[in-house]
């Protein structure tokens, strides 16, 4: 009997201890949540808020440089800016997001190290008022993304299969030219839309005789390369060399970016052939000294600093309670939502306007001389 | 102080370890504004820990037993793809879906368990090996591809308990929860007195035990009332549901049952345990079977959190769980560790992320301090010992080998 009254007591200490802490109230979160398409464009917020931007994996120079920028230039647009990698992989990246929304930012900009595994995350961020901007990576499969920021990966590829056409063009005036296909990793969302953009150019080009793919892979499957690592796209043209090119001539290939352009160079050299037209992206030193000795045909510029200029533009629009600008309301389709999307439109690089186009990158512009 | 330790359950590391996390919350509360005990910051905690914590239960008994298993990430993301997949393909509902990769870790485990008990491979080859092989399976079959889960199944990670009942202010559930908890502890504590007092054991202290059993149901009520005063819709989080179910279970086994003995007496000693009749393959094959289920269970719940299941899922996890079971006072020669350690261990890694995070500190820098404060908790774990009876390099040279003399919880218990 004894114990039940000191049990009553304990349990009594411990309620009191906890009291006054009830839930917040509903109408503090209403009205900011909007999940509409267009998301939470209406109200603004206060010039001085938290603005928290998640990055992948510090692993490449691009990176690092919008990692800098963000931070510069948020803070010299009045904002308190929170930029942080996630090098520990998803699960941290998941975390970070969560502390932002803790922290009360009002936009979280991400760059997601996996588009699909980002759900419940950005839901939070949504439920709590905050607006999310995809930055370079769509986020997959949740209706919680209000903006997309990128260059224009269906016009990367679409610039792709034109210089293919362009340089073969330049080599021998006319068909039918040979050609292979080469595509990204299929875990990367990018990939696909790259792929795309090049077959609209290149497709009924196929279809008219113009263009023979010899190895007859012109599916986007087939075409795949596993990781985006060059050892495979590397092995893949080694077999497409020994099968189809025995005798015939190989004139062009598609290759969505450097790394992998630089692979299918080294097989083509390593089997003795000449070096085809071969396409590229990213404006990667050893592609740039490549272009500039005349091996790879093109690459293309996406360049970093217009892309985080862009979206502060964005989240100085939203601060003010205004629509930031889209341009396409209708191609990127997250599996749940079409989000609007504010894309850049990248540029292509060829040995003729190479010093052009690299003129305000301090590295490259002195490969280039 | 000796009362302090008491109520604290005697053991100097585990006391040690309540305190440097008691401490680390109410610094990060102090520097962060109140943000770290904000009720969506407790529950992001707990759900963005959960399976970590999920694992470091399994990765205790391992490690008590005197292995080690490095493949728990591997097999955590070979279980989370397997089972997204025969959702996605299969169309298998999803809680069939739970069942499978369950079953995948209890096959997993049975084939490490193998190698390790019956054929004597030591568990760091054999778990090294695991770490390749089911990496390796988790990107071939998924080709290495992002595969989303439905939504049911996304319970088990990202879900919340419902709404029931009279508006509060608070989710009823949740409090009720928090209740039952407190109120099994206090019934179960003066249960475990009344028949200490029938079979004539010495009684603890009752001033002591009450004021124990008030500080635990404080914190327990605390922690509840905190997590149902949240955004409306959310509450305490399915997964640390889960983790606390799991959390009794492993806590009860590893201290109440023949074959939770058998494993301190197997990790302390296997020879002089063989020789008291303990079958110590039976015990090295369910310690590694076991952790594999675990790891599944993880892995789905990460899987469940993340809305899919990727091709880097659970890269660095069994540092994390290691981690966690070290800091939570196991040592690395076997023998000792307690469930209920590795999880506050795992909760001192959690907190100290959440508000390094909070902080804005940036990855690098939060990957030095973690790494500073495993450092510290197992010197201080080390220099315990070596004040007793043993040099460092004792203690060094028998790293991962069986230990000339059994040390249980209890003997260190004696000691203090």
């Amino acid at each position: 009997m004894r114990s039940l009254t000191k049990l009553m007591a304990v349990t009594a200490v411990a309620a009191l201890a906890v009291t006054g802490c009830g839930r917040a109230d509903d109408t503090s979160t209403s009205g900011s949540g909007s999940s509409a398409s267009g998301g939470s464009g209406s109200g603004g917020f206060a010039g001085d808020s938290l603005i928290g931007v998640s990055l992948p994996q510090k692993t490449s120079e691009n990176w690092v440089l919008a990692e800098q920028l963000f931070k510069d230039d948020l803070g010299k647009a009045g904002f308190k800016a929170d930029v942080q990698f996630a090098n520990g992989g998803v699960g941290e990246q998941q975390n970070q997001i969560q502390s932002m929304v803790t922290k009360g930012a009002k936009v979280i900009v991400i760059g997601a190290i996996d588009g699909a595994q980002l759900g419940t995350q950005v839901k939070a961020a949504k439920d709590a008022g905050a607006t999310v901007i995809a930055y370079d990576r769509l986020i997959k499969n949740t209706d919680a993304v209000d903006y997309y920021v990128a260059y224009d990966n269906f016009k990367v590829g679409v610039l792709q299969g034109n210089a293919l056409l362009e340089g073969m063009a330049a080599k021998k005036p006319s068909g039918p030219y040979n050609i292979e296909l080469f595509a990204g990793s299929p875990d990367d969302a990018n990939a696909q839309v790259f792929f795309d953009g090049a077959m609209s150019v290149l497709k009924p080009k196929i279809d008219d005789g113009t263009l023979k793919v010899t190895s007859g892979q012109t599916a986007f499957n087939q075409a795949v390369t596993q990781g985006w690592k060059a050892e495979n796209a590397q092995k893949r043209m080694d077999t497409l060399l020994s099968a189809s090119y025995s005798s015939a001539a190989l004139d062009g290939v598609l290759s969505p970016n450097d790394t992998l352009a630089r692979a299918i160079i080294t097989s083509v050299k390593a089997a003795g052939k000449p070096v085809p037209v071969v396409t590229g992206q990213d404006s990667e030193v050893e592609s740039v000294k490549s272009i500039m000795a005349g091996e790879q045909y093109s690459t293309i510029n996406k360049d970093t600093r217009n892309l985080v200029a862009e979206t502060i533009k964005m989240v100085q629009a939203l601060q003010k309670g205004e629509k930031p600008t889209v341009n396409d309301d209708k191609s990127y389709n997250n599996g749940v939502k079409v989000v609007p999307a504010n894309l850049l439109v990248p540029v292509i690089v060829t040995k003729a306007n190479a010093k052009e186009a690299y003129a305000n990158d301090p590295t490259l512009s002195k490969l280039t001389q | 102080m000796n009362k302090l330790k008491e109520i604290f359950g005697g053991d100097t590391r585990q006391f040690g370890m309540i305190f440097a996390l008691v401490f680390l919350i109410v610094l990060f509360q102090v520097l962060t504004d109140g943000l770290t005990l904000d009720p969506g910051n407790v529950i992001n905690i707990f759900q963005g820990n959960s399976y970590i914590l999920v694992m470091a239960i399994g990765m205790v008994l391992v490690i008590i037993a005197g292995h080690i298993d490095l493949s728990v990430g591997s097999v955590a993301a070979f279980a989370g793809i397997v089972v997204a997949i025969a959702m996605r393909d299969w169309g298998i509902p999803w809680p069939v879906g739970i069942l499978l990769g369950l079953a995948i870790g209890a096959l997993v485990g049975a084939w490490q368990g193998f190698w390790v008990a019956v054929v004597g491979i030591p568990a760091f080859i054999v778990t090294l090996a695991g770490m390749l092989i089911f990496r390796g399976a988790n990107q071939y079959v998924g080709k290495s591809n992002t595969v989303p889960v439905g939504e049911g199944f996304q319970t088990i990670g990202a879900g919340y308990l419902p709404e029931v009942g009279p508006n509060t202010g608070y989710n009823n559930l949740t409090v009720l929860i928090g209740i039952l908890v407190c109120a099994a502890i206090i019934g179960g504590t003066l249960r475990n007195r009344r028949n200490q007092a029938k079979i004539g054991a010495e009684l603890e202290d009752g001033m002591v035990m009450w004021i124990r059993l008030a500080l635990i149901s404080v914190a327990i009520l605390a922690v509840a009332m905190l997590m149902a005063s949240g955004r409306p819709g959310t509450s305490l989080p399915i997964s640390a549901l889960i983790l606390g179910a799991l959390v009794l279970l492993y806590g009860f086994i590893s201290t109440r049952t023949i074959i939770g003995r058998h494993i301190y007496a197997v990790g302390g000693n296997r020879h002089a345990a063989e020789l008291s009749g303990v079958r110590s393959k039976r015990v090295n094959f369910l310690v590694m079977m076991n952790m594999s289920i675990l790891a599944s269970l993880a892995g789905m719940m990460f899987v469940a959190r993340s809305n899919a299941s990727g091709p880097f899922d659970g890269v660095g996890w069994e540092l994390d769980a290691i981690a966690a079971v070290f800091i939570g006072g196991a040592a690395v020669t076997g023998g000792v560790g307690t469930v209920v350690g590795a999880v506050i261990g795992g909760l001192v890694m959690a907190v100290l992320n959440n508000g390094l995070q909070l902080l804005g500190v940036g990855a690098d820098m939060t990957q030095i301090i973690k790494g500073l404060v495993l450092l510290t908790a197992v010197a201080f774990d080390v220099y315990n010992k070596s004040q007793g009876r043993r040099s460092l390099t004792g203690l060094m040279m028998q790293n991962f080998g069986g230990r000339a003399t059994k040390e249980t919880a209890e003997t260190v218990k004696q000691e203090s």
